[in-house]
């Protein structure tokens, strides 16, 4: 039978240190499984690997927005969204050390095999968002799962489903943007209203802006006609996006938000990541703000 | 399906018979301790049916406090293990409300999506005989949620002890096997069944309107009620520990000496780790959120999902609390204190 709580093998492919502070680092992921072509379908020991959990890239789908449990024997696991775009070959987490395992994880370098297991959640609603104008306002690392929305969103062959791109991505300080080397081509690209700004410039002099993410989304001010917004951040950017929205006219069912409550098993049963009647593992971690309303505040 | 009859005098001799085709757990007395515990036994001698209810309930031979759920060597970062598989395996002596618990556990475990490969091949493997309850306990309120002190939900065969027999009330096909061999029951078995649990029935005062409170629950989430229910509360979670229905675990590793494993243990909502972040934010800080959590839980949230109560009124939680905390008591002041018309 389908066993969900054992991890893939995965290599990781490549590390990169994606900021100054250096406790950000991006890990990319390839299946072991994928290589050995012969057995593919059955696991060292014999039994079949089922396709429900999946030890291979092809038969990992998701769409962005989903998270995947990372693990490493004798330390743990712990789950992290998913910052690579469905249609690129390797799985990118983004990870901040934090913790006992954030901080073991930035220890391990490339082609060191780990687990993962996955993807679990919902996605940002691409149903919804197709043929509408898209707002992402992002904070600080949690801009990883809209790296992965924006990296699928400008694949040429998706982007004419969905109106104007805006996006407003900002940091504490330049060197704590995420992938910047990916959020300078796309400052230029015609395809995207990209705004990047930090709390301080100190005299640099990248990016343009400088202002806290609210205050630059109010300048910024996208329409909300035919939009929906995305906002990923910390509580307390997310308190002072919300009342900016709500003054461009984005009503709460055209708002989404993506939570990160503490979780162990990731598909239902372990009972921690429950607000209300629901899991954030299994019916999040995307929630529209419409419904967040009626939940009880515990997130 | 017919009702049958095993004398007592025969009954250790029916015991045997299931020792002989598989495990056979029943609640034994745990030494130099007034309870007893589910654990494995030979011989009919070896069960205590002196006790109300086992300390711990049967979800223990089912999702067991403890667990390893695959092993690993050091530096090893995956592994392709299969679920051990187990013997088949009879519990015998379940109480009705023990085992109506197990079928709100499969709705966790045993859902579509992620069916818990652990929790179901115990459950696949395992025979429920009940013993009904003729004398519910002090604390017992099961008629208030559904239950019944003689129900069979969740069970494959019924036992009722008639004092010089027991009348062997076939729930399953699998528990119709059991007893296929003993005589057919009398109808003064059965009339002394019924009145048996007419009896017992009439012993539990407590009545509820479930769905009553879970709407009350549901609109009155921000009541300065939980404030004052929550206070003598200490947060040592053994409501939950003991409680038949409450599933949640935490999975961590364990390594000694180059051997390792991940290990599913019991958790409990009612500690700050619960669910605190590693950035330290907290969406239960104080016990009054993760006593409203424990409440609502099985009060507004399961019965939202599930139509169900998530409780079957065994009473563990009230006889064990450190704090004299009783839910009976908790559930009628909220009814009373929620109630429109009512101070809010
Ligand atoms: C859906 C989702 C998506 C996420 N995405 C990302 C992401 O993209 N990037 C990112 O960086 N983070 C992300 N996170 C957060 C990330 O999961 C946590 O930062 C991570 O779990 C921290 O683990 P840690 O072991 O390093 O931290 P710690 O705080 O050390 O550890 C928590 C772990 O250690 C154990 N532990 C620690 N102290 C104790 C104690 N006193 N008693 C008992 N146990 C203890 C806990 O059992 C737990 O497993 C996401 C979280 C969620 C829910
Ligand atoms: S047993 Fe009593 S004191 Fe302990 S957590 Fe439960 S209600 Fe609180
Ligand atoms: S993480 Fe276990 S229930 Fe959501």
């Amino acid at each position: 039978m389908d066993n969900p709580y054992l991890p893939a093998p995965a290599r990781i492919e490549k590390v990169t240190i994606e900021n100054e502070a250096r406790d950000l680092k991006t890990f990319q992921l390839s299946f072991v499984d994928n290589e050995r072509l012969t057995d593919i379908g059955t696991s060292d020991s014999g039994f079949p690997i089922p396709a429900t959990r999946p030890t291979t890239r092809k038969d990992f789908l998701f769409l962005p927005g989903q998270f995947g449990f990372l693990s490493l024997s004798g330390v743990g696991e712990a789950p992290f969204g998913i910052a690579s775009a469905p249609h690129e070959d390797r799985v990118w987490y983004t990870v901040k050390k934090v913790g006992v395992f954030t901080t073991a994880l930035h220890e391990l370098e490339q082609s060191v095999v780990i687990g993962m297991r996955g993807p679990y959640g919902n996605s940002y609603p691409f149903d919804l968002m197709k043929g509408k104008d898209v707002v992402i306002v992002s904070g600080g690392f949690s801009f990883t799962t809209l790296r992965s929305t924006l990296v699928h969103l400008l694949k040429p062959e998706n982007r004419g489903d969905f109106g104007k791109i805006t996006c407003v991505y900002g940091a504490r300080s330049p060197g704590e943007l995420l992938y910047k080397d990916e959020i300078r081509a796309w400052e230029s690209s015609s395809d995207i209203n990209l705004v990047l700004c930090v709390d301080r410039l100190d005299g640099a002099d990248w990016p343009k802006t400088e202002g806290l993410v609210p205050n630059v989304l109010k300048k910024v001010a996208p329409s909300a006609r035919n939009a929906v917004a995305l906002v990923c951040g910390p509580p307390i950017m997310i308190r002072f996006t919300h009342p900016v929205l709500k003054e461009l006219g984005f009503a709460p069912a055209r708002v989404f938000l993506s939570l990160e409550n503490r979780m162990k098993c990731g598909i239902g049963k372990c009972g921690r990541c429950n607000i209300g009647t629901r899991y954030v593992c299994k019916d999040g971690p995307v929630f529209s703000y419409q419904e967040l309303l009626t939940l009880p505040p515990e997130y | 399906m017919k009702n049958r009859v095993i004398t007592k005098k025969d009954f250790p001799k029916f015991v045997g018979r299931l020792t002989n085709q598989a495990e056979v757990y029943a609640p034994v007395q745990v030494k130099d301790k007034d309870y007893s515990r589910f654990g494995r036994i030979k011989s009919a001698e070896e069960i205590c049916f002196s006790h109300l209810n086992t300390k711990l309930p049967v979800k223990e031979l089912f999702f067991p406090q403890r667990e390893v759920l695959f092993e690993f060597k050091p530096g090893e970062h995956s592994q392709a293990q299969p679920p051990p598989e187990i013997e088949n395996r009879i519990a015998l002596g379940v109480k009705p409300c023990d085992a109506a618990a197990l079928e709100m556990f499969d709705r966790v475990f045993l859902d579509k999506e992620y069916p818990d490969p652990y929790y179901k091949e115990r459950r696949d493997k395992t025979t429920l005989i009940g013993i009904a309850c003729n004398q519910p306990g002090k604390a017992c309120f099961c008629t208030a949620v559904n239950g019944n002190p003689h129900g069979t939900r969740g069970l494959d065969l019924l036992l009722i002890d008639l004092e010089d027999r027991y009348l062997a009330m076939p729930v399953s096909e699998k528990g119709e096997k059991l007893v296929t061999s003993y005589p057919e029951a009398a109808g003064k078995d059965l009339e002394n069944q019924q009145e048996l649990a007419s009896k017992a029935t009439k012993a539990i005062e407590l009545s509820l309107n479930p769905k009553e409170l879970k709407n009350l629950l549901d609109a009155n989430f921000d009541h300065a009620v939980w404030q004052e229910l929550s206070l003598p509360c200490v947060n040592c979670g053994v409501c939950t520990y003991l409680c038949p229905t409450c599933h949640c675990f935490d999975v961590t590793d364990e390594e000694y000496k180059g051997e390792g494993a991940r290990i599913r243990t019991w958790d409990s909502c009612q500690f700050s780790m619960f669910t605190r972040h590693a950035s330290g934010h907290n969406p239960r800080p104080t016990g009054k959120e993760r006593m409203r959590n424990r409440t609502l839980h099985k009060f507004c949230y399961f019965p939202k999902t599930h139509e169900e109560v998530l409780c079957v009124g065994c009473g563990r939680c009230i006889t064990e609390c450190p704090a004299g905390i009783d839910l009976r008591e908790t559930l009628q002041t909220l009814l009373q204190t929620l109630a429109p018309g009512k101070e809010s």
